[in-house]
This record gives structure tokens, C-alpha cells and sequence, in this order.
């Protein structure tokens, strides 16, 4: 697949930020920030509306057969305006395992409803600090699914969850649905990523997989809503450039724009650097999916995404003075979305050591 | 697209054949003059073959092809330590310059600049850029080099520093101050200058590296024709500027023209951190991955550059991270791969590659953050140019140059 945008791509990326602008609310966001268990439904059903559920979904199963780079281009887009439903990535997440993994009913009884909004699905892959666990403490028979899946994102209002879990002392890929689950929100900084503590206690499940395969089809689904997440950090990275850049034109002290002076302007340099770095590198990992070569390119997007929007976020503050600690003036939302991304898809450890490993050959 | 693909294999089939008699291995341990004389050799040869001056006009014996074909040869030839060095100033600015401003007001220059042309290509003359001087170098506009009228003609009085391969030079391109009396950007003059004529004295400079392929240049009364002259009166600034973007499109490395980060991992799998598997180590590892995330970023951004260019679209202004981005991290790396090599990496040779010793890297990386424009020049234009962000405040803008305390 080529790295240029073709037309009917940049015209997904020109539309989702223009709706998107139209439509998310800046003191509603503030808001939700102290509400837990709560997010912005607006979001949610403008990605319905649009399709956006059914971009990365087989036609067969009512979903517009398009990919990882449509998608990564609307989560840009979300980033940009911290829209983000945590349900676009782990939503994509989930559909590629069941179009992957699952058997013709388990595709026809779930694809069609989340390419079409019906169903939310999260990720369980993540346990105490380990992104993907080597020996998970959920564990899983054939049908019934026990133990807790700490801080799940979406987890609060999502109906169906793809869990990593262990099946016979191996890894095991198993999908469940979560009305009969105990769910508990966990306060957050971040509370609109609905992050919910789950108990699974002999809840019905399907495996989709279990053994060596699971681990690598695991890592691939958190590879590829890396990517997704990457290119949401670039989105917000490009806005808080453009914020920043933008102030510093205007903002005068000493007698000139605080733009001029160098400490200022360098740093505003130095973050173009990082960003087009990592924009460059989701557009690449965006087009090898499926393809060899892809855990490396994702990784390399993970790390250089995160560290650009987490580098824009700190000078972007920084570069406002005392208004950026403010909370109306809300570029803590950015902050804390920088957090809540970098940890969600797994910190940059556990990335530096998987890119390494599929360098080198040589585990950590 | 399958037209360059065929003619990288052929560039490549090309210089696997001439890597024998021209490549790294030939070149180790000749003097500087045996090593001139193999590229001139060289220079010859990749003229015959046709990959010479290949987006150039066929009338000035180029090859009349576009610039990408221009950059895949060049991405290709990197590879194989061909003695190119001294020509690749000569051939980058001045004689491509001299073809747009040396023609003479009604082309009546054009065989002479023909036969330069010719010549420059075949490696029997080199050109050297004569801008830099000890009071103007980021700061070009601050030269001092004067050019004085002398009946039809003008007198060239004072010194450059810097220039590439002067020892070497037939002929450069020089900038000089013809008007002290305006703003300084404003009284410059541009000029060819015959680098064997009375009055040229050149000095080579020892480097922190041991080479001494930079020069000082001193001008004593040298004669210059009008004829000499490629730019208006006090317009030669705007042909100093075209000089530094003629080429627009130039060869990159994402390893900042250091080793390729394979060459940091081959020797992490040989060596020990604390007698464990340096590639065991998380400092190694992060080094590791932090480097191939940037490096592969810029590799994307040139990529993406060369399928514009061939979709005829124009590239993004990012490709201008390149030199800043990749120089500065060839200099950490280099430094983390001689200190983790303990006593071997004390061990030095003056004379090893840049491309493939961790030393040679090391102790030569400064250079490329400060020529061709120094680090804080290229976050300025990134940031004036890109971003649109304000000039610094210039306290000589708009001042007259003999004004200006020095
Ligand atoms: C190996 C080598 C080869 C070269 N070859 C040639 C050649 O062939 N021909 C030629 O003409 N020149 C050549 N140069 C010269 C080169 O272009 C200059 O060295 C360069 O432009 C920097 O100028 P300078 O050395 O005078 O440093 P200065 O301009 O004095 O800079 C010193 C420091 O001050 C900083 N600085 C300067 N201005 C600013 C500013 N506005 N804001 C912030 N920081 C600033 C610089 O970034 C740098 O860190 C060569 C240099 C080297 C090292």
C-alpha cells in the first residue's frame, strides 16, 4: 500500500475534522473531566452517523471494507479535538480479532452489530502493570471466564470485552460479553475513557484462541490500536503545535511577541521535529498492516507518537505562561489525554523492549 | 515508478563493478594525493557511464534527467566510499550556479562556462564555494572580503575561512563587499574568481578530526574582470541565497551520514554491560529503539518525498529535519558505542570511515552540525519558514555596514 494519501483519504481526513469541530463542546468536556463513569455520548453517535464503526469491517459483514489508514485518519482527527471514544481504537480492536479468529457464527453474531454501533467492545489484555501479561491471572475454560481485569478502558459502558487470559497454563484470546460482569468505574484523571475495574466470576465466554498463537495475535491487535492511538497523539500533538505557535505570535513581553525569543521558538522547532517524525511513522505502520515488518513500524509509531504529543503538552503549558495552568482555558484536557493514551496501549518500556526484540531477535 | 526501480539497479550494478578499483576497501590508507588522483579517476569513468550530472542539461554534458534520478544514484553510490568528497561541492553549488549566472548578459560566456562544465564533471577541475569568513558565517551578510572597482574591472582585498577543498580548487565562487556604506545584506557582490591567480594564497586548516581539507584564503590585490562578475552590482546576497537552495533535492541519511544503527546492534551482540548481554540491558535497548524510531520517522518522511517529487506534486517543507535531526543523534550513539566498548573503543584511526568507525563518527560529527548551517540556523528557519513564528531582533537591520560596531 502506498504512504500518500489518496483522495478519497484525505477527504475522510477533511470531513471527520470538520464535523467533529462542529460538534464537540469544550465546557462539556471540562465537565466530564469530574464525573466518573460518564463521557460524551456526541462522540459516540457522530461515529456511528458516519460510519466510522464500519470503516475497518469486512463489506460482508456491513462494514465499508476500508483500514488502518481511514481509520488512523479519524482518529487523528479525534485527537486533534480530544474527542477520542476510547471505543473507535478498542472497538477496531475487537472486530479484527473476530474477523481473524472467529468462526462464521461467531462473525455473524458479532460484526455486523459493531460495525453498525449496536455493541461497544473493549480490550482486556492489560494486568497490574503489564500491557499484555505473560501468564494472566484471569483465567479462562472453554465457556466461563474468572478473575479481574484492572482499569479496562470503555470498560464501564461496553458490551462485549476480547480478554487475554490463561486456558491450561497458556495464553488463551477469549471473547465475552459484560452485562452479567461486576463492573466498577475507577476515578481517574481521565474520566470520559470510562476505565472500569472487571470481575469476571464463571462468566460465559468463547475462545477464539489459545497457545503460542494467541500471544502473537494479541500483540498484533495491540499493535494495531497502537497505531490508531498514535495517530490520535499526533492530532493532538498538531493542535497543541498550532496553540502554541499561535499564543506566541501573540503574547508580548519585553516588547515583542514572546515568539521571538529563541528558548520560545526553538522549542516550538523541536516540537515540529517530533511531530512529523511521528506523523511519518503512523502513516507508514497505518499501510503494513498485515504485512512484515508491521510490529517494528507500529512500535516505532507508539514511542514517537507518545513522545510528541507528551513533549507538546508540557511546552504547550509551559509556553502559555500562567493562563496554560488554568482550568477554563483547558489545555490540561491534552494533558491529561497524553497520560491516559500513553498508558492505555502500553507503557514505552514494554515498546522499546518489543521493538528491540523483533530487531535483534533478543528478548529482554 | 518501475522505470526507477530499473535504473537503481543499474546504478547499483554500475558501482558493484567499479567498488573494486574506487570503493572504501581501494581508497584505505592512500595518501590525500593517490586518493585525489582515484577520484579524478573515478570522476572520469561515472562521466562515461552516464551518471554524471544527471539532472543537468545534455548541452552542458548532463544526462537531462530529473532530480530523482539525480537522488537515487546518489542514495545508491553513499554506500560504497567512493572517492566523491572532493567534488561534491564543486559539482553541488558552484558550477551549477555558474550554469544559471555565468552565461554573461547575452550568452556570450557560454563555451567558456561549457568547458568548465565539461571539465568539473570529469574531474579535472574542482570549484570551491568561497562564502564563509572569519566575521560572516551563519551571519553571511557580515562578510568583510573587499571588491573595489579598478578601472573595467575590480580589486579583490581580504580572507575567507572555511572553504572546502581551496587546496585543491581551479576556480571558486566568491562574495564580496562592494558597498560598505549600505545595509549589509545590500552591498555584496558575487563573483567567479580563478584560484591560481596572483594574489590567491591558501592555508589548510587542521580539523579536530586530523584532516585539513578546509582552508583559509587569502586574497592580496587580486585582479577581477568585470566579466567575473555573476550577480548586479550589490545584488550578489539573492545569488548567494540561490546558491545555498540550488540544490533543493539532495541525497539523505537518516544516520546523519554515521554508521547505520545495524552496525550499533552487531556490536551490542558481541559486547557485555556489567558481564551481562549488552542487548539485555535496558539502556541498551532504549538507545536502540529510541534511535530506529527517529531514523525510521525520517526515512518515512523521505519516502514520502521522493513518491511526490515522481507524482510531479511538491514534497512537504519537513524534509528539512533531516540534517538537524540525524547529525545530533549520530553524535550521542557514537559516543554510547566507544564508551560501551571499554578499552577498544580508546583505540583510534584518523583515517577510518565516518560511515562504518564509531571514532571516526564521534570526533567528526560536530562538523555536521555546524556546516551547511549550524543547528540553531536550522531551528530559525524551521521556525521562521514552517511555522511562521518571528525573526530574532536584529540590532544591525537597516544599518549601514561601515555603521554597524564591529
Ligand atoms: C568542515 C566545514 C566545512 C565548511 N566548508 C565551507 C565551504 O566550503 N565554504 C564556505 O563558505 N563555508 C564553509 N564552512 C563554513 C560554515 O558554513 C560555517 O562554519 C557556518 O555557517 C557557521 O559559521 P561560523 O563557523 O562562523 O559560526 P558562527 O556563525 O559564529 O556560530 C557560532 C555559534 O553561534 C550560533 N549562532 C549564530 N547566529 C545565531 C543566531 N542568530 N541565533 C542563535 N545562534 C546563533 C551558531 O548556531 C553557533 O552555534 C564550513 C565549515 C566547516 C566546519
Amino acid at each position: 500500500m502506498s504512504i500518500l494519501y489518496d483522495e478519497g483519504q484525505e477527504a475522510i481526513a477533511n470531513e471527520s475534522a470538520r464535523i467533529l469541530e462542529a460538534r464537540v463542546n469544550k465546557a462539556r468536556q471540562l465537565e466530564l473531566l469530574e464525573m466518573v463513569g460518564e463521557y460524551d455520548e456526541t462522540f459516540w453517535h457522530t461515529a456511528v452517523e458516519q460510519g466510522w464503526t464500519a470503516l475497518a469491517i469486512g463489506e460482508e459483514y456491513g462494514g465499508l471494507g476500508l483500514g488502518l489508514v481511514e481509520l488512523g485518519l479519524v482518529a487523528q482527527a479525534a485527537g486533534a479535538i480530544i474527542s477520542g471514544a476510547p471505543f473507535l481504537t478498542s472497538g477496531y480492536g475487537v472486530a479484527h480479532a473476530i474477523e481473524t479468529l472467529g468462526t462464521d457464527e461467531i462473525r455473524a453474531n458479532w460484526l455486523p452489530g459493531l460495525a453498525a454501533g449496536q455493541f461497544r467492545a473493549a480490550v482486556c489484555f492489560a494486568e497490574n502493570n503489564s500491557p499484555l501479561p505473560m501468564r494472566p491471572l484471569v483465567s479462562s475454560s472453554e465457556d466461563r471466564l474468572s478473575g479481574r481485569k484492572p482499569a479496562v478502558t470503555g470498560g464501564i459502558k461496553a458490551d462485549l470485552a476480547l480478554v487475554y487470559a490463561s486456558i491450561d497454563g497458556g495464553p488463551a484470546l477469549v471473547l465475552a460479553p459484560l452485562d452479567a460482569t461486576r463492573r466498577t468505574a475507577v476515578a481517574s484523571f481521565d474520566n470520559s475513557r470510562l476505565f472500569a475495574d472487571i470481575d469476571f466470576d464463571g462468566t460465559p465466554c468463547h475462545l477464539l484462541v489459545s497457545g503460542e498463537d494467541a500471544r502473537r495475535l494479541a500483540l498484533d491487535v495491540l499493535a494495531r490500536m497502537a497505531v490508531v492511538t498514535a495517530h490520535e497523539q499526533v492530532g493532538g500533538a498538531q493542535t497543541l503545535l498550532t496553540t502554541a505557535r499561535d499564543y506566541a505570535l501573540t503574547r508580548k513581553a519585553f516588547g515583542q511577541p514572546i515568539g521571538a525569543f529563541q528558548s520560545v521558538k526553538h522549542r516550538i522547532a523541536e516540537l515540529y521535529g517530533q511531530l512529523e517524525i511521528a506523523r511519518a511513522n503512523c502513516i507508514n505502520a497505518a499501510s503494513k498492516a498485515g504485512q512484515e515488518g508491521f510490529l517494528v513500524a507500529a512500535a516505532d509509531a507508539r514511542l514517537s507518537a507518545t513522545e510528541a504529543y507528551d513533549t507538546a503538552a508540557r511546552d504547550c503549558v509551559q509556553i502559555h505562561g500562567g493562563i496554560g495552568v488554568t482550568w477554563e482555558q483547558g489545555l490540561h484536557l491534552h494533558m491529561r489525554r497524553t497520560r491516559s493514551l500513553a498508558s492505555e496501549q502500553g507503557n514505552m518500556l514494554f515498546w522499546e523492549d518489543l521493538l528491540v526484540d523483533e530487531l535483534t531477535g533478543v528478548a529482554a | 515508478m518501475s522505470n526507477l526501480d530499473d535504473y537503481r539497479i543499474e546504478a547499483r550494478n554500475w558501482l558493484a563493478s567499479m567498488a573494486g578499483m574506487f570503493g572504501c576497501e581501494a581508497r584505505h590508507g592512500l595518501s590525500h594525493e593517490d586518493d585525489l588522483a582515484l577520484g579524478r579517476e573515478y570522476m572520469r569513468a561515472r562521466h562515461d557511464a552516464g551518471f554524471s550530472g544527471i539532472n543537468w542539461p545534455v548541452e552542458f554534458g548532463g544526462q537531462g534527467l530529473s532530480h530523482i534520478e539525480k537522488v537515487v544514484f546518489e542514495t545508491e553510490e553513499m554506500q560504497f566510499g567512493m572517492p566523491v568528497g572532493y567534488f561534491g561541492i564543486s559539482l553541488g553549488m558552484p558550477v551549477p550556479i555558474l550554469m544559471r549566472y555565468g552565461l554573461g548578459e547575452n550568452g556570450e560566456h557560454l563555451p567558456w562556462v561549457k568547458e568548465r562544465v565539461l571539465r568539473a564533471l570529469r574531474g579535472e577541475e574542482i570549484w570551491c564555494q568561497l562564502f564563509s569568513e572569519p566575521a560572516g558565517g551563519s551571519d553571511l551578510a557580515g562578510l568583510r572580503t573587499r571588491a573595489e572597482t579598478d578601472g573595467n574591472g575590480w580589486r579583490l582585498n581580504g580572507q575567507k575561512l572555511w572553504t572546502s577543498w581551496a587546496q585543491y580548487s581551479d576556480y571558486g565562487v566568491i562574495i564580496a563587499r562592494t558597498d560598505p556604506t549600505v545595509a549589509k545584506h545590500n552591498g555584496l557582490t558575487y563573483f567567479w574568481v580563478d584560484m591560481k591567480a596572483a594574489g590567491v594564497e591558501v592555508r589548510p586548516i587542521k580539523l579536530a578530526g586530523g584532516d585539513s581539507h578546509v582552508n583559509e584564503v587569502f586574497f592580496d590585490d587580486v585582479r577581477l574582470e568585470d566579466s567575473q562578475r555573476m550577480s548586479p552590482v550589490g545584488g550578489g546576497f539573492a545569488v548567494a541565497m540561490a546558491t545555498l537552495m540550488i540544490e533543493r533535492y539532495v541525497a539523505t541519511d537518516s544516520g546523519g551520514f554515521g554508521p547505520h544503527l545495524d552496525l550499533f546492534i552487531d556490536l551490542m551482540r558481541r559486547l557485555e554491560v556489567n558481564e551481562r548481554p549488552a542487548l539485555g540491558d535496558g539502556r541498551v535497548r532504549s538507545a536502540i529503539a529510541r534511535n530506529h524510531a527517529m531514523r525510521a520517522g525520517l526515512d518515512s518522511i523521505t519516502t514520502r518525498a521522493m513518491l511526490m517529487l515522481q507524482a510531479g506534486m511538491e514534497p512537504g517543507p519537513e524534509g528539512a529535519l533531516n540534517k538537524l535531526v540525524s547529525v545530533r543523534s549520530r553524535q550521542k550513539l557514537s559516543e554510547l558505542a566507544i564508551d560501551l566498548m571499554g578499552a577498544d573503543g580508546l583505540q583510534f584511526d584518523p583515517s577510518a570511515s565516518q560511515k562504518q568507525d564509531w571514532g571516526s563518527s564521534w570526533i567528526n560529527s560536530p562538523t555536521g552540525r555546524i556546516a551547511g548551517g549550524a543547528d540553531e540556523m536550522l531551528l530559525n528557519t524551521i521556525a521562521e519558514r514552517i511555522l511562521g513564528l518571528p525573526q530574532d531582533h536584529r540590532p544591525d537591520k537597516g544599518v549601514a555596514f561601515n555603521q554597524i560596531p564591529a
